[in-house]
C-alpha cells in the first residue's frame, strides 16, 4: 500500500513538471506575464499530491461544515462513491477517482478523466466501485464523453440511494454566489464534503466549466457538488494549480444528456473505446475549428504590419516585451501570444485540443541584415511544435518551407513560411499542425507570426492556416 | 662457370645484393662480380645477414650456362619465397623487378645492367608555408564572419576567441601527428605540406559550409544544411588520403580505400545517429537559419501552392501512424479509417 502510494506521487510530481514544462515553452514563445500562465486547467487525477501528511493530521484540518452541510452531506452519502482504477495483473489500485449514483439501478456518473486508463488499456486495467458504506463491486463503463471529461458507469443493484438534478443547473440558470458543496473521496482519506460558492461559467473556457470557489482535490474528481437543496449542479473536475480554491465543475447539464444517451445506446465496447474517443475528437475539432473560423480573425497591429488575431472569446492573451532586458537587446521583441482555453485531457500523456496564436514583431537596434536574420530564426522553425512530444503518443513531425507570394503584393509581403504536422498514433484522423511565416520585406524588421492547432483535422487545418496567412499584411 | 657466357651478359656484369628494411629501405647494398655467392647467418657467406630466422648457410645465388641468376635455396628450415609470396621455391629465377625473401628478411639482386626508372624532376623552391598560412587565414577570416553575422547578443571578444583557438589548436595537433608519422616512414617531417593539406580541406569546408547556409535559404532548399556533414566526411576522407600520399606516393589503392572507409564510416555513423536522435526527440527537421531577404534567390510559392504542398505530407504521416502504432493496446489496430 505504502508502496503504491510513492508510486502514484511520482506520477503526480511528474504531471506537475509536464504542465511547467508547457508553460515554459509558452514563455519563450512570448506568453509570460507578471501572473504566470498555468498550465490549462490541471485535471485532478486522483493521486495524492507530492507531501502528503499523515491522514489524522488532515482530518481535522477540513474547512467547517455548517449545520445545513451536515443535513446535506447526511443525505446525499449513501449515493457517493469511490471509482478505483486497479491494475488487472496485480489486483491493486492505479488511481481513484469519486461518482455518484443517479438512477436507482445503479448509473452512475464520473469523470472520464477518473476511468481514462481503463478507457485506454482496457486489458490492463479494470474498474471497481467502493461505497461509503463499505460496499464494493465491479463498474460496467457505459458511455464516455471526452469534451466534457464526463463517464457513466453502472453497477449492480436495485433501489439504490441516487441523487438527482437541480433544476436551474440543468437550465445553466443558476445563481452565482449560491452555495454549493463539493463531495468526494479526496486523496483516499474517506468521503468529505467542501463547502463553496457556484461563480458561473468560466468565461473563457471553450468547454463550459463552473467556475466553484471551494477546495477540490485530487481524488474528489467525478464526486458531485450540489445545492443546499442537494440537488447535482456541477461535477468535480479541476482545479488550478496557481490559485487559491479556484476549482471546476462539469455544468449539470452535460452530465444529464450523457446518461440520456447511456440509457438509450448500446454501452461502450471496451475495445473500440480508442475509436470512440477518435470519433469524439473528430466530431469536437470539426466544431471547434468551425466556430474558430465562424469567430474570424481581426487584425492587430505590430509595428509596420497587420497581424491575424482570433476574435473567439476563449483565448487568454498575453503580450511581452524584451525592452526591459539587461544587457540592452540589439533587436527590440514585442509579442503577443494567445491560448485557447480548450484543452482535452485524453490520457496522462495526451492533452490535445488547444489551439494557439503567437506574434512577434521584432525590429533591429543594432543588428545588421545577417545577425536580424539569425535573431529571428529563433522563433522560426524548431520551437515551432507543442510540447511535450512523446514517441508512444506521436508520430515525428514532418514538415513543409518555402517563400509564399500572395495574389496582392500591394498588401502583403513576402512571407518565409514553415509548416510541420505530426500525427497522433492512437487516433485517426486527427493531427497537431503548427505554420510559423517570417515577413520577408524588409531587413531589419519583420513579424514572425505562428498559428498552432492541436488535435486538427488535416482538412482543417490546412483551411485555417490558409485563412490565417491570407491575413498577415502591411498595416493599412 | 661463368666463362663461356654470351649475349648481354657477356664481360665484367657486376652483381648488387641488396639487404633491404621491411618497408622496402636498402640497408646494405655489397657488389660482386662472380657467382656463386653465398648468403646466411654464419660469417663464411659472401653477405652476412644478421636474422635468426635465417640459416646459417641458407641461400647461394648462381648463374647458369645461359647467363640466368638463379637464386637456390640450400635446404633451411625456413625456405626461400619469392617477394611476398607464400609458395616455398627451391630455387627463383632472378629478374631485378621481384624481392627474394628468407627468414624474415628481404633480398634484391640486380645486375649491372638492370634499367633505372628517369630521373625525378626537383621542383626548386616549392613552398608550402605560403599557400598553408593563407588558407589559415581564411579558415579563421571565415569562422570569424560566421560568428559575428551570427552574434545577437551583447558582443564579447572571448566569443571569437574560443572558436578560433580551438581551430588553431586541431590545426597543429593534427599537422604534428602526421609529420611525426611522415618523419619516422620518410626521416623527413613535411611539416610545410601537411600543414597546407589540413589548412586547404579546412577551408573547402569552411566555404562550402558558408555556401551551403546561404545556398539553403536563398533556394528554399533546407536539405543543402542538413547534408552538409556528408561534404565534412568526404573531405575529411579526400584530407587523410593526401596525408597518406605525403609520407610517401606508393600504395595508392590502399590508402585511397581508407579514405574511403574513413568517410564511409563516418556518413553511416552519423546519419543514424541523426535518425536516432530523431525518433527519439520528435524535432522537427527545418531551415535553422534564416538569411538576410535580400539573399533568396528563387521565386516565392503562391500560397495556394504551399498549400497543396503542405497537403502532401499527410499521407507520410499517416504511414507512419500505421506503421508504429500506439504500443500497449491490441485494440489500436482496429481502427477502420
Amino acid at each position: 500500500m505504502k508502496e503504491r502510494r510513492f508510486d502514484r506521487t511520482a506520477r503526480r510530481v511528474l504531471a506537475f513538471a509536464l504542465g511547467i514544462a508547457t508553460f515554459a515553452a509558452h514563455a519563450q514563445t512570448g506568453t509570460a506575464s507578471p501572473s504566470p500562465v498555468p498550465p490549462p486547467e490541471e485535471p485532478t487525477p486522483s493521486s495524492p499530491p507530492p507531501a502528503v501528511p499523515p491522514p489524522e493530521a488532515t482530518v481535522p484540518a477540513a474547512p467547517p461544515v455548517s449545520a445545513a452541510a451536515e443535513s446535506i452531506y447526511a443525505a446525499a452519502r449513501p449515493g457517493l462513491l469511490q471509482i478505483r482504477t486497479l491494475v488487472e495483473a496485480a489486483g491493486r489500485q492505479s488511481s481513484i477517482g469519486s461518482g455518484f449514483l443517479v438512477t436507482a439501478d445503479g448509473l452512475a456518473v464520473t469523470n472520464y478523466h477518473v476511468v481514462s486508463q481503463y478507457v485506454l488499456e482496457p486489458k490492463t486495467y479494470r474498474l471497481e466501485y467502493a461505497r461509503p458504506d463499505g460496499g464494493q463491486g465491479k463498474l460496467k463503463l457505459l458511455q464516455i464523453d471526452v469534451a466534457n471529461d464526463l463517464a457513466i458507469v453502472r453497477l449492480e443493484g436495485t433501489d439504490l440511494p441516487h441523487l438527482s438534478f437541480d433544476a436551474a443547473a440543468l437550465a445553466d440558470a443558476a445563481p452565482r454566489g449560491e452555495r454549493l458543496y463539493a463531495m468526494g473521496n479526496p486523496l483516499d482519506l474517506g468521503f468529505t464534503i467542501v463547502e463553496g460558492t457556484y461563480n458561473g461559467f468560466v468565461e473563457k473556457s471553450y468547454n463550459p466549466r463552473v467556475h466553484f470557489t471551494g477546495a477540490i482535490n485530487p481524488g474528489m474528481s467525478g464526486g458531485p457538488a450540489v445545492t443546499q437543496a442537494g440537488k447535482v449542479a456541477g461535477i468535480n473536475v479541476a482545479k488550478r494549480l496557481d490559485g487559491e480554491l479556484v476549482s471546476f465543475l462539469v455544468p449539470a447539464s452535460k452530465a444529464a444528456a450523457l446518461l440520456a444517451r447511456a440509457k438509450t445506446e448500446p454501452a461502450l465496447d471496451p475495445a473500440r473505446s480508442r475509436e470512440e474517443i477518435d470519433r469524439q475528437l473528430v466530431a469536437w475539432q470539426g466544431d471547434f475549428y468551425h466556430a474558430l473560423g465562424e469567430q474570424g480573425f481581426r487584425p492587430a497591429a505590430l509595428g509596420p504590419y497587420e497581424a491575424p488575431e482570433s476574435s473567439a472569446p476563449w483565448f487568454n492573451c498575453w503580450a511581452r516585451t524584451n525592452a526591459d532586458q539587461t544587457p540592452k537587446p540589439r533587436a527590440q521583441l514585442d509579442s503577443t501570444s494567445c491560448s485557447s482555453q480548450s484543452s482535452l485531457f485524453i490520457a496522462e500523456d495526451i492533452e490535445t485540443g488547444r489551439a494557439d496564436v503567437m506574434h512577434a514583431y521584432v525590429k533591429s537596434v543594432d543588428l545588421n541584415p545577417f545577425q536580424f536574420a539569425a535573431f529571428v530564426s529563433q522563433y522560426y522553425g524548431a520551437g515551432s511544435m507543442f510540447r511535450p512530444w512523446t514517441r508512444k503518443r506521436l508520430t515525428q513531425p514532418e514538415c513543409h518551407e518555402d517563400f509564399i507570394e500572395r495574389a496582392d503584393g500591394a498588401t502583403y509581403p513576402v512571407l518565409r513560411a514553415v509548416w510541420c504536422a505530426r500525427a497522433y498514433r492512437d487516433f485517426a484522423g486527427i493531427y497537431d499542425v503548427a505554420i510559423t511565416t517570417v515577413t520577408q520585406d524588409r531587413d531589419r524588421e519583420a513579424l514572425v507570426s505562428r498559428l498552432s492547432m492541436q488535435g486538427v483535422s488535416y482538412d482543417n487545418a490546412l483551411t485555417l492556416a490558409q485563412r490565417f496567412v491570407g491575413e498577415v499584411a502591411w498595416a493599412k | 662457370m661463368g666463362e663461356v657466357m654470351t649475349g648481354a651478359y657477356l664481360g665484367e656484369s657486376a652483381i648488387w645484393v641488396e639487404v633491404l628494411s621491411r618497408h622496402g629501405d636498402v640497408v646494405s647494398r655489397q657488389r660482386f662480380t662472380s657467382t656463386p655467392i653465398a648468403i646466411g647467418r654464419a660469417y663464411d657467406n659472401d653477405v652476412v645477414v644478421d636474422d635468426p630466422h635465417v640459416a646459417a648457410h641458407h641461400l647461394r645465388i648462381v648463374r647458369s650456362d645461359e647467363g640466368v641468376l638463379t637464386a637456390e635455396d640450400l635446404g633451411s628450415r625456413n625456405g626461400l619465397y619469392l617477394g611476398r609470396g607464400r609458395d616455398k621455391r627451391s630455387e627463383v629465377a632472378l629478374d631485378g623487378d621481384h624481392d627474394l625473401s628468407i627468414g624474415a628478411t628481404m633480398l634484391r639482386v640486380r645486375t649491372a645492367s638492370f634499367a633505372v626508372p628517369e630521373e625525378q624532376l626537383v621542383i626548386r623552391g616549392l613552398r608550402f608555408w605560403p599557400a598553408a598560412i593563407t588558407c589559415i587565414a581564411g579558415v579563421f577570416l571565415l569562422a570569424a564572419l560566421d560568428l559575428w553575422l551570427s552574434d545577437t547578443t551583447e558582443p564579447k571578444a572571448i566569443r571569437y576567441f574560443t572558436p578560433l583557438l580551438i581551430i588553431a589548436g586541431i590545426v597543429v595537433v593534427w599537422t604534428t601527428g602526421w609529420s611525426v608519422i611522415t618523419r619516422v616512414f620518410r626521416g623527413h617531417a613535411r611539416f610545410g605540406l601537411h600543414f597546407l593539406i589540413v589548412a586547404a580541406g579546412m577551408l573547402a569546408f569552411s566555404f562550402y559550409d558558408q555556401a551551403a547556409e546561404m545556398g539553403a535559404f536563398a533556394f528554399s532548399w533546407t536539405a543543402l544544411t542538413t547534408t552538409s556533414y556528408l561534404i565534412a566526411w568526404i573531405l575529411l576522407g579526400a584530407v587523410v588520403f593526401a596525408h597518406l600520399l605525403a609520407i610517401n606516393p606508393s600504395r595508392k589503392p590502399i590508402k585511397l580505400g581508407i579514405a574511403i572507409l574513413i568517410a564511409a564510416a563516418g556518413i553511416s555513423m552519423q546519419t543514424l545517429r541523426q535518425g536516432e536522435f530523431r525518433s527519439n526527440y520528435g524535432q522537427p527537421v527545418v531551415l535553422s537559419r534564416l538569411e538576410p531577404p535580400a539573399l533568396r534567390l528563387v521565386s516565392p510559392q503562391h500560397d495556394a501552392a504551399f498549400f497543396v504542398d503542405a497537403s502532401k505530407l499527410r499521407a507520410s504521416l499517416d504511414k507512419e501512424r500505421t506503421e508504429e502504432p500506439a504500443g500497449g493496446d491490441v485494440f489500436s489496430e482496429d481502427s477502420d479509417d
